[in-house]
């Protein structure tokens, strides 16, 4: 059940942030969306390495079956990742603002 | 194994040193020696081996894909750093890292691996792209930048569902694996949306051809010439580890035919050779798909060389005449420039004896007869889309341009071995194959010269909204096919 709500987030977070990706005019909010939906990827990972009962993948938490540690260490890179794309585009974005003083996704388009 | 992670590392700590201490042409020079060495340490293969230990570790392999990526990249890095020698420093340890980066995502055979690999080529051509700080070409590394998030989460998602249902990422280990369940299916869309979108194929990486036209010479070069191949051979090992051959077939066409209508009607040379990728991709896509993998990968490596000199000789010939448009580069363009652009059309449209030549015969060699009719047909819109370049080729005054001689001879290499590659290239009718369609393409293009066509450019939103409705429907044509 944990299990199955966790996926459902992520996946309604994912859809949240592409629908806001294609309305949103303004590239700020472009890359908020971006961010949301990646948030839902990596939250969708770490979802599925949850097995009913189980404790965190942390040696020393006493016995019992453990959650697969592999996607774990899989979403710690791709949130590296994330955050890289993420500082990279805010700083194409201050140099657009300053040449052209706009963040409306349609003006920069046309005034090529 | 070994050797290859040495020379990665080499090529991957002197870009780093080169980026902190500021002496980038320095660190590329020795990388590409280190490259060259290691590649020659373990060329032609190397067997399949777990880094960190089976059967968690990733898995790497030297296998032909390696072999071409590598070959391609030490190439195409010493054509530009030769081309663009007095650039700055830090230009050519960004550069550097670049290079490493693919040499990690050739020999790569795990699906999360590629992820990481894929992405960082992202970043890196991004900041290349943006380098210069033009604000037409910031704005196409930010679409470029968005659009590969977008294709890279969908990706994500789908490493999430074959992962989830059988715990493997190693390419060779999935190939095992029960295809029919629905949710490895789903998954393997999503992997194939991720990997198309970074490829750039029609319609869902529309991402490509301003980022490639809008970048300096040289990165234009090794975007089109190498980081797009990264995003073929990750096709090519989904192709490898599930059966998805027909739709990878389907989206080769599909781009192949609808990168030619742009490509055709384009003005601006640099986007014009960048749509002209876009339609090449789709004899790379037609290679994998017809589960004729080596014909791919010779193809692209074959047009690795020959559109890394056609856009090294656009670059020369647009810094030398100060303007984009091909009808005003008419006359006073550099010699080496003109040299260039028509060795490297020569090769593109298939003619004997450069790279392409052999590159179209081994596509067509075992393919079935409506697959060569298909071949023939972008052949022939490739030759018509470059025929608008032979006005222009009037050679005025000399400049210096290693690179182009370096890949001038390349593809004449490459196209030489070719011919002796496949003993079926000493009869008439291949060479007569090849030169036919590209007199018709010229035919085709008188005609069509004359047709003024004014095609829109998708938006940014069109783009993204484009990408994320044709990969729901290729989802649900994996799911149910």
């Amino acid at each position: 059940m944990e299990a199955l709500s966790g996926l459902a987030l992520a996946v309604a977070l994912a859809g949240l942030g592409l629908w806001a990706m294609v309305t949103r005019r303004n590239i700020v909010w472009k890359l908020l969306g971006l961010n949301v939906a990646s948030g839902g990827s990596i939250l969708f990972l770490v979802a599925l390495s949850h097995r009913p009962g189980a404790r965190p993948a942390i040696r020393g938490l006493g016995p019992g079956p453990a959650v697969d540690p592999l996607p774990q260490a899989l979403v710690l890179t791709a949130i590296v990742i994330h955050f890289a794309t993420l500082a990279l585009a805010l700083a194409l974005v201050i140099i657009l603002t300053e040449h052209r003083h706009t963040q409306d996704a349609k003006r920069l388009e046309e005034e090529q | 194994m070994n050797a290859a992670l040495l020379g990665i590392l080499s090529y991957l700590g002197l870009g780093v040193l080169g980026i902190l201490f500021g002496r980038g042409r320095l660190a590329a020079v020795l990388a590409l020696v280190a490259g060259g060495v290691t590649l020659s340490l373990w060329a032609p293969e190397f067997p399949e081996g777990f880094l960190g230990g089976p059967p968690l570790g990733i898995a790497l392999a030297g296998d032909f894909w390696a072999l071409g990526i590598w070959g391609l990249a030490l190439l195409l890095h010493a054509a530009v750093l030769l081309h663009g020698w007095k650039k700055e420093g830090l230009f050519h340890a960004i550069i550097t890292v670049l290079i490493g980066t693919c040499l990690a995502g050739g020999v790569s055979r795990d699906l999360f691996n590629l992820y990481i690999v894929l992405e960082l080529a992202t970043l890196l051509s991004v900041i290349l792209v943006a380098k210069e700080g033009r604000s037409p070409a910031v704005w196409a590394a930010l679409r470029y930048l968005l659009l590969a998030g977008v294709g890279m989460i969908l990706y994500l998602f789908g490493l999430g569902l074959v992962y989830g249902r059988t715990g493997l990422l190693a390419v060779s280990a999935l190939a095992h694996a029960d295809f029919s369940i629905p949710s490895i299916r789903i998954g393997v869309g999503f992997l194939l949306v991720g990997a198309a979108v970074k490829t750039g194929v029609f319609l869902l990486g529309l991402w490509l051809p301003p980022a490639h036209g809008q970048a300096p010479t040289e990165v234009s070069a090794l975007l089109s010439g190498l980081v797009v191949k990264l995003g073929v051979m990750t096709m090519a090992r989904l192709a490898e580890a599930f059966p998805v051959e027909p739709i990878v077939l389907a989206l080769g066409i599909l781009t192949g035919f609808g990168g030619l209508i742009y490509a055709i009607w384009e003005q601006d040379l640099k986007v014009f050779l960048a749509y002209s990728t876009v339609s090449q991709l789709g004899y790379m896509l037609l290679g994998l798909g017809l589960e004729n993998q080596e014909a791919g990968l010779f193809y692209a490596v074959a047009h690795g060389l020959f559109k890394g000199l056609l856009f090294l000789s656009a670059g020369s010939a647009i810094e030398g005449a100060g303007k984009r448009k091909i009808s005003e580069l008419r006359g006073g363009l550099p010699w080496p420039a003109v040299l260039g652009l028509a060795l490297g059309a020569w090769a593109i449209a298939g003619l004997p004896p450069l790279a392409g030549f052999p590159g179209k015969y081994a596509l067509a060699l075992s393919s079935p007869i409506w697959a060569k009719g298909i071949l023939l047909g972008l052949s022939l819109g490739t030759a018509a889309s470059f025929s608008k370049l032979l006005p222009i080729l009037q050679p005025k005054n000399g400049d210096q341009a290693g690179g182009i001689f370096l890949l001038t001879a390349a593809i004449l290499g490459l196209g030489i071995w070719g011919i002796f590659l496949f003993p079926g290239l000493w009869r008439l009718n291949p060479w007569l194959e090849a030169v036919l369609p590209a007199g018709a393409g010229y035919g085709v293009y008188l005609v069509l010269r004359k047709v003024p066509a004014k095609i829109r450019r998708l938006p940014l939103d069109w783009a993204i909204l484009s990408a994320l409705l044709t990969s729901l429907f290729l989802i649900a044509v994996v799911l149910f096919a």
